[in-house]
């Protein structure tokens, strides 16, 4: 059979078979209760910072942290989004991972500025308006924003 | 040295052996879409895949009687769920497929150079 096959239909076939990697690979990524369960997290942290106790400011984060390295420690390797497969290590590589966690990067980065800002305007609780604001753009646009910087890295490496 | 992962990484290499029970179109691109996967649901591949229960089923079927695919049936809730999965055999009948038709291409391209 093999001599049968023209170099083209060897060539369709290969290409069906990129084509199949690609759409799988396309599934890579955090669920949206991840996104979610972040949101919800981020604004009890602005919450506990709002409190002016010490403790509490110092713990809050600190407790967001470590319940989020236990709970989202597998998930973060991005292959599982849905209940439909599991993505081949092979196939969704280191990125998913390194990307969620810049992704933390920034929006920790972007909670401060904000409730500096809101401070200087007079504000009276500040790190809930910014923890508030960024855990709408957590859950609203995470996963959008995850595929945005996957994309980004991936043309980096590329160049 | 560790072999480059990612969605844009190459595909795997093997010892080329042309597999015909794995070239027809349809379960090329399901042997192809398990093999990016640890397990797929059924679920999934027939979406993926645009196929009927049954046409599924059937080529499921042939896999897992050739010792290529491997089926587990688990309850979830009130629901019974399949997945499948490519079997180590399976996997290495893919690897060499896909050997097999670069070395067509490859000797094609060759030719066409002389």
């Amino acid at each position: 059979m093999s001599e049968q096959t023209s170099a083209r239909e060897a060539r369709d076939a290969l290409d069906a078979v990129a084509g199949a990697r690609r759409e799988v690979a396309r599934e890579v990524g955090l669920p949206r209760a991840y996104w979610w369960t972040v949101a919800a997290g981020w604004i009890l942290v602005g919450v506990f910072s709002d409190l002016n106790n010490p403790w509490l400011i110092g713990a809050a984060p600190l407790a967001f942290g470590a319940g989020h390295a236990a709970l989202a420690g597998r998930l973060l390797s991005g292959r599982q989004r849905t209940r439909g497969l599991r993505v081949s290590a092979a196939v969704a590589g280191r990125r998913p991972a390194l990307v969620t966690i810049c992704l933390l990067a920034a929006l920790t980065v972007t909670t401060i500025a904000v409730a500096l800002a809101l401070h200087a305007d007079g504000m009276r609780h500040p790190s809930i308006g910014a923890a508030v604001l960024v855990a709408v753009l957590a859950a609203g646009a995470g996963p959008d924003l995850s595929r945005m910087l996957s994309r980004m890295l991936s043309r980096t490496r590329r160049a | 040295m560790t072999a480059e992962t990612g969605p844009d990484a190459d595909l795997a290499g093997g010892t080329p052996r042309f597999d015909e029970l794995i070239h027809p179109s349809t379960r090329l691109t399901l042997v192809a879409t398990l093999a990016s996967t640890d397990w797929a649901e059924f679920g999934y591949l027939k979406d993926r895949l645009a196929m009927s229960d049954s046409a599924l089923s059937k080529q499921l079927t042939t896999l897992e009687q050739a010792g290529y695919v491997g089926t587990e049936r688990r309850l979830e809730g009130k629901r019974h769920r399949l997945r499948a999965r490519l079997t180590a055999r399976g996997r290495q009948a893919f690897d060499g497929h896909v050997a097999a038709l670069r070395q067509i291409v490859t000797a094609a391209e060759g030719g066409d150079n002389v």
